[in-house]
């Protein structure tokens, strides 16, 4: 019996591995978007399609830091943007954050990129699948 | 470098795949975007001023290298240098800037300290930014790089994001150390939009989304001994970038002079390549694990 446990407890250690997540993301706490961006909606929600042009712009300002894949491995203390604690955050909240920033995480401000192309980012990340692994806290 | 190799290197340069323009299509105007936190930016641009009567046409190159210390501190390192028809071509000198963001999070209007060191000479003709009053542009360099130009000077940078549009608007205050010139004073302002805001999901290098374009206008106000734009040069000037790839931008501006102490036409063009990381390559070669 304790050996069943070892291997399973072995088994959900490497699940993170398998699953290419970044178990040493440790969400700032204190990065919260005001309430009344919580609602905004993504005009471009209807328009799928425009997730492409998200993913083009996701390589090219993100992948840097998020990885390609956006599970944050690249440097390790990175958002891992598959995480249920990111998805669950609504399009208002990740636009805000994408738009200011958390300097003192060294997230910067993506205020360069056109209001849209920055909805554009939100509607990719919600084409990277979330997974069940929560992060260690 | 032969031709044949400049063609390979533009050619090679244009190959990677192509993405939209993020990059500002100022020369002169700076707004509130900093450099991301580890990248650098390696960019060559040049002044070519076209002369009045009496006076030579003259090409002013700079080398920038330009960083990103953090999200709110960008550091800058400048090489200047210039060639005068019927004179010659010297190294002008050195500039070391440095740019702080204030304020965390966006705003209406965003602030941006700036300060720089320059040691020059008053050769120096690359007009990054126009203070005090005119330059005498009709002297030889021979006379020009024996006085020595020592300035501090700083900025007020307020920008602001309008729909798709940038404002910027720059403040100069400068004190020339070398000299007794006062304290002198000078401006830029600028509006700029891309010609997409919408990225496509291809990779099209000649797409909207990768242009920008914009104006601006920007000169000097005098000195203490002498407030104004009474003998200032003075510009307006149109501004395009295009994002030839994912990491260079090309610019290009031809600017009006708007007073007769300003040169009639300056164009100005400048490439940029962006080198994503540059800082946590450069630790990871001295042992760091990230």
């Amino acid at each position: 019996m304790r050996r069943l446990i070892l291997v399973f407890a072995g088994l959900l250690a490497l699940l993170p591995i398998a699953l290419g997540q970044n178990m040493l993301y440790w969400p700032d706490p204190t990065w919260r978007a005001p309430e009344s961006v919580a609602d905004k909606p993504n005009p471009l929600a209807q328009k799928r399609w425009a997730a492409a042009g998200g993913k083009k712009l996701f390589l090219r300002n993100c992948a840097e830091c998020h990885d390609k894949d956006g599970n944050g491995l690249v440097k390790k203390h990175s958002a891992d943007l598959l995480l249920p604690v990111v998805q669950q955050q609504s399009d208002g909240v990740l636009f805000w954050k994408i738009t200011n920033g958390n300097t003192s995480r060294s997230m910067p401000s993506f205020s360069k990129l056109q209001e849209l192309e920055r909805w554009q980012i939100v509607l990719f990340l919600r084409t990277l699948k979330p997974s069940e692994q929560a992060p260690k806290q | 470098m032969s031709w044949r190799r400049v063609i390979l290197w533009l050619v090679c340069s244009l190959a990677v795949p192509s993405c939209s323009a993020q990059e500002s299509p100022y020369f002169v105007t700076y707004d509130h975007h900093m450099e991301e936190p580890g990248n650098l930016e390696v960019e060559t641009q040049s002044t070519m001023g076209i002369p009045r009567a009496g006076q030579h046409f003259y090409i002013a190159p700079w080398v920038e290298f330009e960083y990103g210390v953090t999200a709110q501190w960008t550091s800058e390192l400048y090489f200047d240098s210039q060639a005068t028809a019927n004179d010659g071509a010297l190294f002008t000198g050195w500039r070391l800037e440095n740019r702080y963001r204030p304020l965390k999070r966006e705003h209406w209007i965003n602030p941006v300290l700036y300060l720089e060191y320059e040691n020059l000479n008053e050769a120096d003709k690359i007009q990054k930014e126009i203070e005090g009053g005119a330059p005498d542009l009709s002297l030889p360099n021979s006379v020009l790089r024996q006085e020595q130009d020592r300035e501090l000077e700083s900025k007020l940078i307020l920008s602001s994001d309008v729909h798709d549009w940038n404002l910027a608007g720059n403040f100069i205050v400068a004190k020339n150390f070398s000299q007794s010139e006062g304290v002198e004073f000078g401006y830029s302002f600028g509006f700029s939009r891309p010609l997409a805001t919408l990225a496509s999901g291809a990779n099209c290098r000649f797409c909207r989304e990768n242009f920008s374009a914009g104006l601006e206008v920007y000169g000097g106000l005098g000195s203490t001994l002498g407030f104004g734009f009474h003998d200032t040069a003075q510009y307006a000037a149109p501004v395009i970038a295009w994002a030839v790839s994912d990491n260079a931008t090309l610019r290009f501006s031809p600017g009006v002079g708007l007073t007769h102490q300003s040169n009639p036409v300056l164009f100005r063009f400048g490439y940029s390549y962006e080198i994503r990381g540059f800082g946590s390559r450069v630790a990871h070669l001295f042992g760091s694990r990230q």
